[in-house]
C-alpha cells in the first residue's frame, strides 16, 4: 500500500489550505452559537426566567378542536395568573403519548403538569410515575369533593390517595341530524328524537333515516381502530346489566351472552343499508357532515366538527335498548408527572394552573365535552349551551374501562380487543371466536405480575 | 485488489502493527503511556458499552421494570416467555423479511446507479447529489416525506396511480403494503452510500483490464460480466454485510411512519423491544428479546463472513 | 489520502472530477446509443431520486388550504411562504437546530479525540493488554447500539442522567469502529517520522500532536464528518433520554412533538426540509471529503 510522500512537518500532504480555512470558519460560526446557546441557559433546568415569571410545563394529546380550545384555555390561565406562563406540549395520541409520558416521570424530570385519561391512571399511579395531588391544597384553590360528580372523582383514586382531577368526561352519544330526521318523521315535537327502548325501535328510526336520505341512516367508523369498536360495543354490553373485571393473576370476568348479544345487535345495524359495515372514523365522520345519513354514533369531540358544518344537530345519549341505561366514557385529567425534585413554587403554580382551567371549563363544554367541574355545568348558563345541555345528565351513568395497568383509552387492551372482534363486523366471523381470542390474550396478561 | 479481505480484516490489522512494533527496548516504559492515551476512551468504553452489555443481560434474568418496581431474579423466565411469544418470532421474521425485500434492491440499484455514472456522462455533480443527498436527511425528515407522498387521499403516489386508473392503495395503514411502503422509502433513502461505494470501486478497476478485453473482441456486455463484477466482488460482499446488519436493526422508518398502525405484522424486531420495554415498562423482558435478537445478528455476521472470506480464497 | 484502501494497483482515471473530459473505453464512440440510453436512464433515475424532495418543497410553498386539496404541482392559491413563517415563529425548530448543532458537534470532538488517542495508543506504543484490548475493541464494533438501549436507559436512571445533556452525549461517544479504522491508518504512518521526533526528545503526546495528527487530516476530517453526521441525525437514543422539548434535537423534536392544530400538510413539509437543509449544507461544503471518506475507509460511517 502506498502512503503519502514524506512531507515536512508545517505542511499538510495535500497542501491545501481552502478546506481548511472554510472548515475553520464553520467551526467558528458553530461555537460562537454554542456559546449564545449556553448563555441563555438553556439547559431544561428549572430556571426562572428573566422578570421573575415561573415557567411551567404542561404535556397533553388533544389536538384538532380539543387542541384549539385547551390552547385558548391555556392562554385564559396565563393571562389570569401573570406570574406563570404555562406552555403546551402536544404529543400524539395513543401509545407515543403514554409512554413518552411514562419514561418522564420515570427519569424524573417530568412536566409540571400534564393530561391523562382517568381509565390510563391504574396504569401510572401503583408504579410511583405520578405524584399525588394535596386535597389541602386542591381545596385551597376552590376544588374539593363536593365540586364533581362521586363516579367521577372517586375514579381519580388509587391507594387511597388522589392521582387525578378530572377536566371533563367524554362518553359515546348518538348526534342526530334534526333536518333528516323531520324529513324521515322521526322529530318529536320538542325538537328530539322519539325514545327507544328496544334494539327493534332503534333499528326502525334508523331505517326511517335511511330511507330519508337514500343512502345511510347512520354513521359508525370502527375499522381499523380498536377504541371505536370497544366504546361502542362497551356500551350496548354494560346496558345488558353486565359488568367486566379484570382480576390481578385471575381471568377476565364477563358476560358471554350479553357479548355476543352486543355484537349481534351491531351486525344488525351495519348491514350496508342503515349503515356500511367497514366504516373507518374519517369516512363516518365524512358521511354524517355531508347529510348521508342521520345518525352519528361517535364520541362527544366530534360535535365541533359537526356544528361547524352548520348542520342542525341534537345529541343525546346512546338510547338504553337493553335495559340498563349506561355508557361508555373517559375523562381527561390532570395529573402531576413524578418529579425526583419539585420546585415548590412550581407546584404551588400547577394548582393554580389546573384550578383556573377547571373554573373556565365551560369554553371546554364547546369542544363537546361534559366538564367534570359541578359549578360550571350547575351555572343556569349551562342550559343555554345546546346540545351539550342534553346530555349532561349522562354523568350520572357513564362507566370506565375496566381497571388494569394495561387498560384505558388507546391502550393495549383496546388493540386486542379490535384485533380480534373486527372481523365480527367486517367479515362476519364467529362472535364467540373472537371473545375467546380477546380473553386468552387479557389473560394472559393477567397473569404476568403487574410492571406496574 | 486489497489484501486484507473482510473476514481476515481484524486478524490482517493486528499483523502490521506487530510488524512496526516498537523496538524492544522501550516496551517497559510505555505502559504508563499507553494507558495514559487509551484511558479516555477505555473509560466511556467500559461504562457506556460494556457495562450495558453486561447489565444487559443480568437484567434479561430479572423482573425489572421501568418504574423502578420488580429486580427480582427469576432466572430464565423472561427466555422461556420469549420463546412462545409468537408476537417475538412474527417481529423476528418481519425483519429478516424487511431485510430480504430492502437488500437486494439497495444492492442492485446501487451498482446500477455507479455503472451509470462511471460512464462519465455530463452533469456528474447533478448524478451524485441526486442520489446521495437523502443519506444525509435525518430518519424522522424521511419519514414525513414519504408519508406525505404515501397519504392515502392526498399523496402523490396516488394521485399518480388515479391518472393511470388505478384505486387508491392505503399504503401505509394497510399491513399488506405497508413494509414495501417502508422499503421503498429506505431505498431512496440510503441507496446513495452503496451507490458511492460503487462508485470508487468502479473507478479503481484498471483501464487496462478493458483494454486488453476490447482487443480480444469482448463486447461491453462481455466486459461487464467478466470484469466489471467479479472486480466488484469484494466491495459487493461489504455492501451485503453492512446492508443486512443495517436492515436488521431497522427502528426508525417503522416507528415513524406506522405510528399507531403498528399491526403484528409489520413491527420489527428492535420495534417490539422498544414496545415491550418501554410502553409496557418490561426491562426484564425487553432485555431478553434484545439478546435473542442480538444473538440472531451475531449469527448473520458470522454466516456472512465466513461465506465471504471462502469466496475470496 | 490520494489513494485508496481498496485497490492499490494502478487506478483508473478519476471519473468523478467535473465531466468535462469525458473518458471512453477504446472502441467507443463518444455518442453512441448506448450512451444516450445510459443518459436516459439517469436522467430517469435522477428524476425519481429527486420526486420526494421536489414534492416536499411545492407542499411547503402553499397555504395550509391548498395543501389539504387535491394533489397538483402549482397549487391553486399560488406559491407562499407562511409555512415556514410559522414554523419559524413558533420557536422550536431554531432551538431544536441549536441543539443538534451543539451535541453533534460536542459528541464529535469527544469521539475523534478519544478515538484518536487510544489509535494511536494500540497501533504504535506497547502496553500490558494491548493485544486483548484490541480485539475486545474490534469485537465490540458488531455491538448493535439498539440492542443496550434497555440497560444504558436503566443506567440513565440510575445516574439521573434522563433529559440531561450528558445523558443524551455521552452513550453517543463510544464507537470502536473509529478507532479500528484510525489505528490501521495511524499504522501506515511512516514510523521513522516519529523515531526521528523521539531521537530528538520528543514526548509521546508531542510526536503524536505534531506528527501523526498533521498526516492524518484527511482520514479525521472523514471520521469527524461521519461521526457529525451520524450524531446530527441519530434518532433512537436521543428520542428514548429527552423528553423536555427544549432539549430535542432536531429528529426527535420533528417526530414526537405535535401541533395543537392537528396535522398541518404545508408546516409539516416545511419543517422537514428546515430540519433537511443544515446537512445539505455541510454537504456541499465538504462533498469532496465526504465522498472520499466514503470511498478510502470503504466503512465510512456505519
Amino acid at each position: 500500500m502506498n502512503s503519502s510522500p514524506i512531507l515536512p512537518e508545517k505542511r499538510t500532504p495535500l497542501g491545501k489550505h481552502k478546506p481548511v480555512s472554510r472548515r475553520s470558519m464553520l467551526l467558528g460560526s458553530a461555537g460562537a452559537i454554542g456559546a449564545a446557546w449556553l448563555a441563555t441557559g438553556l439547559t431544561g433546568c428549572s430556571a426562572v426566567a428573566a422578570g421573575g415569571v415561573v415557567p411551567l410545563s404542561f404535556w397533553h394529546l388533544l389536538t384538532g378542536g380539543d387542541g384549539i380550545r385547551m390552547s385558548g384555555l391555556v392562554d385564559r390561565a396565563n393571562s389570569e395568573n401573570p406570574d406563570f406562563k404555562a406552555t403546551q406540549t402536544v404529543l400524539t395520541w395513543g401509545a407515543p403519548y403514554y409512554t413518552k409520558l411514562a419514561m418522564a416521570s420515570a427519569g424524573g424530570r417530568a412536566p409540571e403538569v400534564a393530561i391523562m385519561h382517568a381509565s390510563r391512571v391504574p396504569g401510572y399511579a401503583p408504579g410511583g410515575l405520578l405524584d399525588p395531588w394535596d386535597l389541602d391544597m386542591l381545596a385551597k384553590n376552590d376544588v374539593t369533593e363536593a365540586d364533581f360528580p362521586q363516579l367521577v372523582w372517586d375514579k381519580g383514586f388509587s391507594d387511597k390517595k388522589l392521582y387525578s382531577v378530572a377536566l371533563d368526561i367524554h362518553p359515546f352519544i348518538l348526534i342526530y341530524n334534526k333536518d333528516i330526521a323531520k324529513k324521515a318523521g322521526v322529530l318529536g315535537s320538542d325538537g328530539k328524537l322519539p325514545p327507544m327502548s328496544s334494539p327493534e325501535e332503534f333499528i326502525a328510526v334508523a331505517r326511517a333515516m335511511q330511507l330519508a336520505t337514500g343512502v345511510h341512516g347512520l354513521s359508525y367508523g370502527y375499522l381499523n381502530d380498536g377504541s371505536q369498536l370497544w366504546r361502542l360495543w362497551y356500551t350496548l354490553y354494560l346496558q345488558h346489566g353486565a359488568t367486566m373485571e379484570l382480576p390481578p393473576g385471575g381471568t377476565v370476568k364477563m358476560n358471554t351472552d350479553a357479548a355476543i348479544s352486543a355484537f349481534d345487535f351491531m351486525r344488525k345495524l351495519l348491514d350496508d343499508k342503515i349503515a356500511t359495515s367497514r366504516g373507518d372514523y374519517a369516512t363516518a365522520v365524512a358521511e354524517f357532515v355531508a347529510g348521508r345519513s342521520g345518525m352519528f354514533l361517535t364520541g362527544v369531540w366530534e360535535l365541533p366538527t359537526v356544528q361547524s358544518a352548520c348542520m342542525n344537530v341534537g345529541a343525546m345519549a346512546i338510547p338504553t335498548l337493553f335495559g340498563t341505561p349506561a355508557a361508555y366514557a373517559d375523562s381527561h385529567s390532570f395529573v402531576l408527572p413524578h418529579q425526583n425534585d419539585p420546585d415548590k413554587t412550581k407546584r404551588a403554580d400547577s394548582y393554580r394552573f389546573v384550578a383556573d382551567i377547571l373554573k373556565n371549563s365551560f369554553d371546554w363544554a364547546k369542544a363537546g365535552h361534559v366538564p367534570a367541574y359541578l359549578p360550571v355545568t350547575e351555572n343556569p348558563a349551562y342550559r343555554s349551551l345546546k346540545p351539550q345541555a342534553d346530555y349532561v345528565e349522562i354523568t350520572k351513568i357513564v362507566n370506565y374501562d375496566p381497571a388494569a395497568w394495561f387498560s384505558g383509552s388507546g391502550s393495549d387492551f383496546q388493540n386486542i380487543f379490535g384485533q380480534n372482534l373486527q372481523g365480527v363486523l367486517l367479515s362476519g366471523a364467529d362472535p364467540a371466536a373472537g371473545i375467546r381470542g380477546f380473553v386468552q390474550q387479557i389473560n394472559t396478561l393477567l397473569s404476568k405480575p403487574s410492571p406496574v | 485488489m486489497s489484501t486484507s479481505t473482510v473476514k481476515g480484516r481484524a486478524v490482517a490489522a493486528v499483523a502490521p502493527i506487530r510488524a512496526r512494533a516498537v523496538p524492544v527496548r522501550k516496551r517497559r516504559r510505555d505502559h504508563l503511556t499507553g494507558y495514559a492515551f487509551m484511558a479516555p476512551f477505555l473509560i466511556l468504553f467500559a461504562l457506556f458499552l460494556v457495562w450495558p452489555v453486561i447489565h444487559g443481560l443480568y437484567l434479561s434474568f430479572t423482573d425489572q421494570s421501568l418504574t423502578g418496581h420488580g429486580g427480582q431474579f427469576i432466572g430464565l423466565a423472561n427466555y422461556f416467555e420469549a420463546f412462545a411469544d409468537g408476537q417475538m418470532w412474527q417481529s423476528l421474521l418481519n425483519t429478516l423479511w424487511f431485510t430480504v425485500l430492502s437488500t437486494i434492491p439497495l444492492v442492485l440499484v446501487a451498482l446500477v446507479m455507479a455503472l451509470l455514472v462511471q460512464q462519465g456522462l455530463p452533469a456528474q455533480w447533478l448524478w451524485r447529489l441526486s442520489f446521495f443527498m437523502p443519506f444525509l436527511l435525518a430518519s424522522t425528515v424521511v419519514s414525513l416525506i414519504w408519508a406525505w407522498l404515501f397519504n392515502p387521499s392526498l399523496g402523490l403516489v396516488n394521485s399518480f396511480l388515479a391518472s393511470l386508473g388505478i384505486p387508491p392503495v392505503a399504503w401505509l395503514q394497510d399491513p399488506n403494503v405497508s413494509m414495501i411502503s417502508i422499503v421503498i422509502a429506505t431505498v431512496w433513502w440510503t441507496v446513495g452510500f452503496n451507490f458511492l461505494l460503487y462508485l470508487s470501486a468502479l473507478q479503481n478497476i484498471p483501464d487496462q483490464q478493458y483494454e486488453a478485453a476490447s482487443i480480444d473482441g469482448a463486447g461491453k456486455w462481455r466486459q461487464l460480466l467478466s470484469i466489471t463484477i467479479p472486480q466488484l466482488a469484494p466491495t459487493t460482499a461489504l455492501i451485503l454485510i453492512l446492508q443486512v446488519l443495517a436492515s436488521l436493526k431497522v427502528f426508525d422508518q417503522v416507528y415513524q411512519m406506522l405510528n399507531q398502525a403498528i399491526t403484528p405484522s409489520t413491527r420489527s424486531a428492535v420495534v417490539y423491544i422498544f414496545e415491550t420495554g418501554f410502553t409496557g415498562y418490561r426491562f426484564g423482558y425487553s432485555s431478553a428479546i434484545s439478546y435473542i435478537f442480538f444473538a440472531l445478528i451475531i449469527i448473520v455476521s458470522l454466516v456472512q463472513l465466513r461465506a465471504t472470506s471462502r469466496k475470496s480464497l | 489520502m490520494t489513494t485508496s484502501v481498496i485497490a492499490p494497483t494502478r487506478p483508473s482515471k478519476n471519473r468523478l472530477r467535473g465531466g468535462t473530459a469525458a473518458p471512453h473505453k477504446p472502441g467507443d464512440k463518444p455518442f453512441a446509443s448506448g450512451r444516450i440510453v445510459s443518459f436516459i436512464a439517469l436522467v430517469v433515475l435522477a428524476v425519481f431520486w429527486l420526486l420526494p424532495f421536489a414534492w416536499a418543497v411545492s407542499t411547503s410553498l402553499r397555504s395550509e388550504t391548498d395543501a389539504a386539496s387535491a394533489a397538483t404541482w402549482i397549487p391553486a392559491g399560488g406559491f407562499t411562504f407562511e409555512a415556514f413563517a410559522r414554523v419559524l415563529a413558533a420557536g422550536n425548530i431554531p432551538l431544536w437546530t441549536i441543539n443538534s448543532i451543539v451535541s453533534a458537534s460536542i459528541i464529535t470532538i469527544i469521539t475523534v479525540a478519544t478515538s484518536a488517542l487510544a489509535a494511536y495508543a494500540l497501533s504504535r506504543l506497547d502496553f500490558a493488554g494491548r493485544r486483548w484490548l484490541y480485539v475486545a475493541i474490534v469485537a465490540a464494533i458488531i455491538i448493535p447500539p439498539q440492542v443496550l438501549i434497555i440497560p444504558l436507559f436503566y443506567q440513565a436512571l440510575a445516574f439521573n442522567t434522563v433529559d440531561t445533556f450528558a445523558g443524551l452525549i455521552l452513550p453517543q461517544v463510544v464507537a470502536p469502529a473509529m478507532v479500528f479504522i484510525l489505528a490501521k491508518f495511524f499504522a501506515q504512518v511512516p514510523i521513522e517520522l516519529e523515531e526521528a521526533a523521539r531521537v530528538d526528545g520528543a514526548s509521546r503526546l508531542r510526536v503524536f500532536w505534531s506528527i501523526v495528527l498533521p498526516l492524518s487530516r484527511p482520514i479525521l476530517a472523514a471520521i469527524a464528518i461521519f461521526v457529525f453526521i451520524g450524531a446530527w441525525n441519530n434518532f433512537l437514543w436521543p428520542f428514548l433520554i429527552i423528553n423536555n422539548t427544549s432539549l430535542m434535537t432536531l429528529p426527535v423534536g420533528l417526530q414526537t412533538v405535535k401541533s395543537a392544530f392537528g396535522v398541518q400538510y404545508a408546516q409539516s413539509m416545511a419543517s422537514a426540509i428546515l430540519a433537511a437543509l443544515p446537512l445539505i449544507i455541510v454537504f456541499l461544503f465538504f462533498q469532496k471529503q465526504i465522498v472520499k471518506g466514503i470511498s478510502t475507509t470503504g466503512l465510512g460511517g456505519s
